[in-house]
């Protein structure tokens, strides 16, 4: 458990790291995650410590992300604002969106012969 | 006995906020099992509300709550890290779909996230507004990051990642029976680029390769966001 806990942070503060010696606007937790993602295909297995500690902390994401999402009381004025605007654009792009990209990966796969077949 | 005092310090400790984070959030998972996995009664959702409720109707300030609260946002880095754990172990899935999903996620989530933005600008919704709305497919972790980076704000990212999340695992399921989608892997990976987190929770009820299409695309359109947007917006 802690060695995982401790490959976990060693990625953040490395993904946080480059981010900062690029000056990159991508936040470090974002470039460590890939980091690790490259860092696991090129071992080609899952360390049974990090595997223990993605399970354990995983399930708790939703509530880490509750604080910032509280926030939104010091933005009321933007939901009064455009909140209808932003809530038909949403069903808009869901409505449309959805089915778009079902479709699209449903077609590709039923008909794999036309490309990938020789 | 000094109880007004006493009240006072209560609403000044330091671990005031964490505890009424899970003890909010405790609320939502309550009411989200006992509903039967309702979407809208998701536990993010219930624990936000209550949180704003007592913000706004008590002594407490968001700056205060915050200040206690920091904590558990401390731990999102680490766990978005950690994001890259299922992506890894779904990946062999990948093996015979990748051309299929890759273009699904580039062609269907450029097509929501511009539509999306398009309707906000053209409305002429505010500047705010239409930087936020570049964030809405990417997972809400993900999203509180980017938003402020790219002139967005990260409540309002999380408030429209969760609107959507909601409604697209409300109506996934019609608009596949309407348009005849019944690939396990294109419905997962639909689920996971249109609803994110709320959508993946929704695709394992419907089966487990529904479920890991819908975390790849999740992880796959978060990352790319992620990489992209700040250098596009």
């Amino acid at each position: 458990m802690l060695k995982g806990i401790i490959i976990l942070l060693a990625f953040f503060l490395g993904g946080e790291f480059i981010a900062q010696l690029f000056a990159w606007p991508i936040p470090g937790s974002v470039i460590g995650m890939l980091l690790l993602f490259v860092f696991l295909l090129l071992r080609g297995s899952l360390p049974k410590s990090l595997k223990h500690s993605s399970d354990s902390l995983l399930p708790f994401l939703p509530l880490f992300i509750v604080p910032a999402s509280v926030g939104i009381v010091n933005h009321l004025y933007l939901l009064q604002q455009d909140g209808w605007l932003l809530a038909g654009a949403m069903v808009a792009s869901l409505v449309l969106g959805i089915p778009l990209c079902g479709l699209l990966m449903q077609r590709m796969l039923k008909k794999p012969a036309k490309r990938g077949g020789n | 006995m000094h109880w007004q005092a006493a009240i006072s310090s209560l609403w000044q400790n330091p671990y005031l906020g964490i505890f009424l984070t899970l003890l909010s959030f405790q609320l939502g998972l309550f009411l989200y099992r006992r509903s039967g996995s309702q979407p809208w009664l998701h536990p993010v959702l219930v624990s936000v509300f209550s949180l704003c409720g007592v913000i706004l109707y008590t002594d407490l300030s968001y700056g205060r709550y915050m200040d206690s609260a920091q904590f558990l946002s401390q731990l999102l880095g680490p766990a978005i890290v950690a994001l890259a754990v299922p992506l890894y172990e779904n990946f062999k899935l990948l093996k015979r779909y990748w051309l299929a999903f890759v273009m699904s996620n580039l062609v269907a989530g450029a097509f929501t996230i511009g539509l999306a933005v398009l309707i906000v600008y053209a409305g002429q919704g505010s500047e705010v507004s239409v930087n936020t709305m570049w964030t809405k497919s990417i997972t809400t972790a993900i999203a509180i990051e980017i938003a402020p980076g790219i002139g967005g704000v990260a409540a309002l990212a999380a408030a429209l990642v969760m609107f959507t999340g909601i409604l697209g695992s409300l109506i996934a399921p019609s608009l596949f029976k309407v348009f005849n989608i019944n690939h396990p892997a294109a419905q997962g990976t639909a689920l996971g680029v249109c609803a994110h987190a709320v959508g993946t929770a929704r695709a394992l009820e419907m089966g487990s390769i529904q479920g890991a299409f819908a975390a790849l695309s999740m992880s796959f359109m978060g990352l790319l966001c992620a990489l992209l947007l700040p250098f596009l917006v």
